[in-house]
C-alpha cells in the first residue's frame, strides 16, 4: 500500500506574511530552550533562527573566528545580510560559549537595526534555577512589551501557555509514535520542525492529521535513534533512507530535548521554568553523562531502534564532550553509533554517507 | 594501603622532598646572587623569588602525590570560589593549572592524544583535553595526580568546563558541584548575585558532607582576608609594569600567577607576593626593565600560548618589545576590592560573578583601552586561541575597535593555549614581524 500523503506544511515565508498583514508582530530566536508562551502572550510570533544552512557566511567573517560553529556563523550572516529584517526583535537564550559569544557580539558591535535581548538558562538542576529562570522570564517579557506595546496578564499568559502545552502534547505524541507512522523522516521533519515557526494552533492539527495515520505495524527498514542538534542540511535524512535505515528515536535538541512536559506551579512564570528545566537532558543545559545515557536508552528500547547516529555540528563543543562516554556506555548495551560531523554550510560527505552505510550494514 | 603507611609515606616523600626542594630553592638564590652570573643580552636577571615560586609549585604538586591518603581532595575550575575548600581542608587541584604545566613542560600535546585516542575531539578545548587525558592514562610531569572526592565547576569562566567536569564526574563517579554564574551581558542584577549565593551556600554544604567535617566561620574569614590580602598584592605586583621601562612582562606574570590561581587564601602566598612586589618596588626605583633596552609597550589578550612562552618573549624582546600586561593575569587581580572578610559568602557571590570571562564582548574591549591608556602600550595582542571560544569570540571587533576608534595598532595571533599543533612558529615570525613595522611607523 502506498503511503499516505504527509500534511501539506505552510512554508516559513508564508506564515511570516500572513503574521505581519494581520498585524502581528515577529521575533527571531535563536536556539535552543525558551517558553514560546511568553511571546505569544505579547501576541508575537517566535520564529526559530537554526543557522538557517546552506546560506553564505562570509557577511559574519570580519566579526567571527572560523572555529565557531556554523549555526552561529550562519545566524549572524544572516542578521547581517539582512534576512531577519522582518523581525522586531532578535532572541539570543544563552545555550553555550558560542551563543553567548554569538549575543555579545551582537549587542555590543554587530549591533543589527532591531533590538536584542538574551535570556539565560540555569545550569544544574536546583530548586534556585526555577526562580531565577522564572525572573528571567519575567525579564524577558518586559523587554518584549516595550515592542508589543503590551502587558499581558497572567490570564492572558495562562491562555498562551494552555496554547502551548496542547501543541507540546502533540509533538510529543508525534515522536512517541514515529515507529508506526508511515511517512517518510524527512516528510516527518517537515512536520514535526514546523512548530519551530509554526503558531501552536496552527501546528496541533498538522500533528494530528499525521498521527491520524498511524499504523499497527512498524515501519520498515533498520531502526536508529538519531541525536544531535538539527538534522540540517536535510538532506542527511534522504541518505539514511538510502542506506536502508529509519528514524525512530529523536534524541535532537531542536526536536526530542524539547519535548517540554507542563510545569508544576500555579504561578505562570515559575510554571514555565520548570517546564523548560524538566525537559530531557541536554549537552547544552550540561546534564550529567548518566542521565544523558538512560534517555537515550530509553528512546532506544521504546523505539526499538538497534543502533544510534550522532549528528553533529562541526566545532560543537557541549556536544562533543560527551560522545565517548556515550558511545562506550551504549556499546556496553549492546547499541553500536556513528558520529557524523557537518558543517551546516555545506553538504554532506560522501565519507560520512560511508560511514553510515557501514554502521547500518553491521546492524542489519 | 594503610592509613598508617600512607602517612609514613606521605612524611618521607614530603620530607625528603621538602628538603630537596629547599635545598634547590638556596642553590639557584645563591646562584642569582652571584656576580656575573646572569648572562642575557635581552633580559634584565630574574627575580629574586623566582627560586621561591619553583619551590611553592613544586612543594604543592609533592602534597598532591598523596593527598588522597590524607584528606579530602577537589578538583576545581579556575574561576571557583575556592575559600570555603580551603577552609574545610580539602587539598585543591586545579586541572588548567596542571594543563598549563604539561602545556610549559612541552608535554600537553602527548598527554592530550590519550583523550584523543578515546574519542574526545581536537576541536575541544585543549586544557580539558590534557586533563581528560591525564586522567585516562595517568601520566602527568608532575608525579601523580590526587583522586578527587569532590568536583567543582564555575561556570563564570565558560560553558566548556561544565561539560569538560561532567566527563571527570562520569569518570571518578564522585560529586560535582556546579555553581552556575550567569553570563553579565551588561551589569549584574541583585537577582544573579542572589542566585549565586544560594548556589555557594548549596555546593558548602555538599563540601562538608564530603570532608565529614562543618565549615568553620572564623576560619573561613581567615581564608578570605588572606585570599583578599594575596590578590591586592598581585594587583599592586601587575601594577609596577606601569613603570617606564616595566619592571615585570606578561610572560613573568604568566608564571608568577600560580600562586594566586592554585593557592589563594595560604598565608605563604601573601608572604610570597609580598615579596615580589619589594623587589618589584625596588626595580622601578633603580630604572631597571624587564626587557633590557624597552622600545616599546603591548598588552596581551587571552591565554598564553603556553608551549611557546618562552619562544614568543624572545621574539619580542629581540625588538625591544616589552608585553606591559594582560587582561588574562588581570582577570586574577581586578575584583580584589570586592572581597569581604566580615561577609566572605556574600561578598563571595559578587566577586565570582565579575570575572572578565563573564563579562560580554564589549566590557573586555573597555578593559583593554584602559590599559592602553594606564600602561601607556602602544598596541594590543589579541591571541585568538583556538580552543577557547569564550575568549576569543568578540576579538575581531575588538582588534577593529581598538584600531580606529581608539588608533591602537592590533595584531590577532592565531594560535592555541595549550595545543601546540595549532600553532605556526613560520606564521607567527611572519605576523609579528609586520605587526612591528606598523608600531614602528
Ligand atoms: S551548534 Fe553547538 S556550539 Fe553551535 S550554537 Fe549550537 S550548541 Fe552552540
Ligand atoms: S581555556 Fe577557555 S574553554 Fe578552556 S577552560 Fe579556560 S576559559 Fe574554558
Amino acid at each position: 500500500m502506498a503511503p499516505p500523503n504527509p500534511p501539506l506544511v505552510p512554508r516559513r515565508d508564508e506564515v511570516i506574511r500572513r503574521h505581519r498583514s494581520s498585524g502581528g508582530r515577529l521575533a527571531a530566536v535563536l536556539p535552543i530552550h525558551y517558553s514560546r508562551a511568553v511571546f505569544r502572550a505579547h501576541r508575537m510570533l517566535p520564529v526559530e533562527v537554526w543557522g538557517p544552512p546552506g546560506i553564505d557566511t562570509s557577511p559574519g567573517d570580519a566579526h567571527l573566528q572560523s572555529y565557531t560553529c556554523g549555526i552561529v556563523r550562519s545566524s549572524l550572516a544572516f542578521v547581517l545580510s539582512g534576512g531577519l529584517d522582518v523581525a522586531d526583535i532578535i532572541v539570543v537564550p544563552h545555550g553555550c560559549d558560542s551563543l553567548q559569544g554569538l549575543g555579545s557580539v551582537l549587542l555590543d558591535f554587530a549591533k543589527p537595526r532591531q533590538p536584542v535581548a538574551t535570556l539565560y538558562v540555569p545550569r544544574g538542576p536546583r530548586s534556585a534555577s526555577v526562580v531565577f529562570l522564572a525572573e528571567e522570564l519575567r525579564a524577558l517579557s518586559r523587554r518584549l512589551s516595550e515592542i508589543s506595546g503590551i502587558e499581558p496578564t497572567l490570564d492572558e499568559l495562562r491562555q498562551a501557555i494552555a496554547r502551548e502545552e496542547s501543541a507540546d502534547r502533540a509533538l510529543a505524541d508525534l515522536l512517541d509514535a514515529r515507529p508506526h507512522l508511515p511517512f517518510a523522516d524527512a516528510d516527518f521533519y517537515r512536520v514535526a520542525r514546523a512548530r519551530e515557526y509554526l503558531p501552536a494552533e496552527d501546528f496541533e492539527p498538522l500533528a494530528r492529521a499525521m498521527l491520524a495515520e498511524r499504523v499497527a505495524a512498524k515501519r520498515p527498514g533498520i531502526p536508529v535513534v538519531l541525536s544531535g542538534l538539527v538534522p540540517e542540511p536535510m538532506n542527511f535524512l534522504g541518505a539514511v533512507a538510502d542506506a536502508g535505515g529509519v528514524i525512530v528515536g529523536d534524541d535532537l535538541a531542536c526536536l526530542g530535548r524539547r519535548r517540554y512536559a507542563p510545569g508544576r506551579s500555579d504561578d505562570p512564570w515559575k510554571h514555565l521554568a520548570e517546564s523548560l528545566l524538566d525537559a530531557p537532558p541536554d549537552s547544552t543545559r550540561g546534564s550529567s553523562t548518566a542521565d544523558r545515557l538512560a534517555w537515550i536508552e530509553k528512546l532506544a528500547t521504546d523505539s526499538g531502534a538497534k543502533a544510534v547516529v550522532f549528528y553533529l555540528v562541526k566545532f560543537c563543543e557541549p556536544e562533543l564532550f560527551y560522545l565517548p562516554q556515550l558511545r562506550q556506555g551504549l556499546e556496553e548495551r549492546g547499541l553500536k553509533s556513528v558520529v557524523i560531523e557537518t558543517d551546516i554550510a555545506e553538504s554532506l560527505s560522501h565519507q560520512a554517507v560511508t560511514r553510515l552505510e557501514a554502521l547500518l550494514e553491521s546492524v542489519s | 594501603m594503610t592509613l598508617g603507611l600512607a602517612k609514613y609515606q606521605h612524611l618521607a616523600v614530603s620530607f625528603l622532598g621538602r628538603g630537596a626542594l629547599r635545598y634547590e630553592r638556596l642553590r639557584q638564590e645563591a646562584k642569582l646572587k652571584r656576580k656575573g652570573s646572569w648572562k642575557s643580552e635581552r633580559f634584565a636577571p630574574p627575580l629574586s623569588t623566582s627560586p621561591r615560586l619553583k619551590e611553592l609549585i613544586s612543594l604543592h604538586y609533592l602534597k598532591g602525590r598523596t593527598a588522597d591518603e590524607r584528606g579530602p581532595v577537589a578538583w576545581v575550575t579556575s574561576g571557583a570560589p575556592v575559600e570555603f575548600l580551603v577552609a574545610l581542608g580539602y587539598y585543591v587541584l586545579y586541572p588548567e593549572n596542571h594543563g598549563a604545566v604539561c602545556g610549559i613542560r612541552r608535554v600537553s600535546e602527548k598527554i592530550s592524544v590519550h583523550a584523543e585516542d578515546a574519542g574526545y575531539s581536537r576541536d575541544l578545548c585543549s586544557y580539558a583535553r590534557t586533563d581528560i587525558g591525564a586522567a585516562l592514562s595517568g601520566e602527568t610531569p608532575v608525579g601523580r595526580l590526587p583522586r578527587p572526592d569532590l568536583l567543582v565547576a564555575c561556570t563564570n569562566i565558560c560553558q566548556t568546563v561544565l561539560l569538560w567536569y561532567q566527563v571527570l564526574a562520569a569518570h571518578f563517579r564522585v560529586p560535582l558541584v556546579i555553581i552556575d554564574t550567569p553570563f553579565l551581558y551588561g551589569e549584574a542584577t541583585e537577582r544573579d548575585i542572589d542566585f549565586v549565593r544560594k548556589q555557594i551556600e548549596e555546593a558548602v554544604a555538599v563540601a562538608e558532607r564530603v570532608a565529614g567535617r562543618s565549615l568553620s566561620e572564623s576560619r573561613l574569614m581567615q581564608v578570605t582576608r588572606r585570599s583578599k590580602e594575596a590578590t591586592e598584592l598581585w594587583l599592586k605586583v601587575m601594577e609596577t609594569g606601569k613603570a617606564k621601562p616595566a619592571p615585570i612582562t606578561a610572560f613573568d606574570e604568566f608564571i608568577h600567577m600560580a600562586p594566586i590561581v592554585e593557592m589563594r587564601g595560604e598565608q605563604f602566598t601573601v608572604d610570597y607576593y609580598r615579596a615580589m612586589l619589594q623587589e618589584l618596588e625596588a626595580r622601578v626605583r633603580q630604572g631597571s626593565g624587564a626587557v633590557l633596552r624597552e622600545r616599546k609597550r603591548l598588552i596581551w589578550d587571552n591565554l598564553p600560548i603556553w608551549p611557546r612562552v618562552r619562544w614568543l618573549s624572545e621574539k619580542l624582546a629581540d625588538r625591544g618589545v616589552s608585553l606591559v600586561a594582560s587582561t588574562y593575569t588581570n582577570a586574577w587581580g581586578e575584583l580584589a576590592d570586592l572581597v569581604d572578610p566580615e561577609h566572605p559568602l556574600e561578598s563571595a557571590a559578587k566577586v565570582y560573578l565579575h570575572p572578565i570571562l563573564n563579562r560580554g564582548t564589549g566590557h573586555k574591549l573597555a578593559t583593554m583601552e584602559k590599559m592602553v591608556r594606564d600602561y601607556q602600550a602602544d598596541g594590543v595582542i589579541l591571541h585568538s586561541d583556538r580552543s577557547c571560544k569564550p575568549y576569543s569570540i568578540g576579538q575581531m571587533d575588538q582588534r577593529e575597535r581598538l584600531g580606529t576608534a581608539a588608533g591602537v595598532p592590533a595584531l590577532l595571533l592565531e594560535a592555541d593555549h595549550n595545543d601546540p599543533r595549532s600553532f605556526s612558529e613560520e606564521q607567527a615570525a611572519s605576523r609579528l614581524a609586520a605587526f612591528f613595522e606598523v608600531l614602528e611607523a
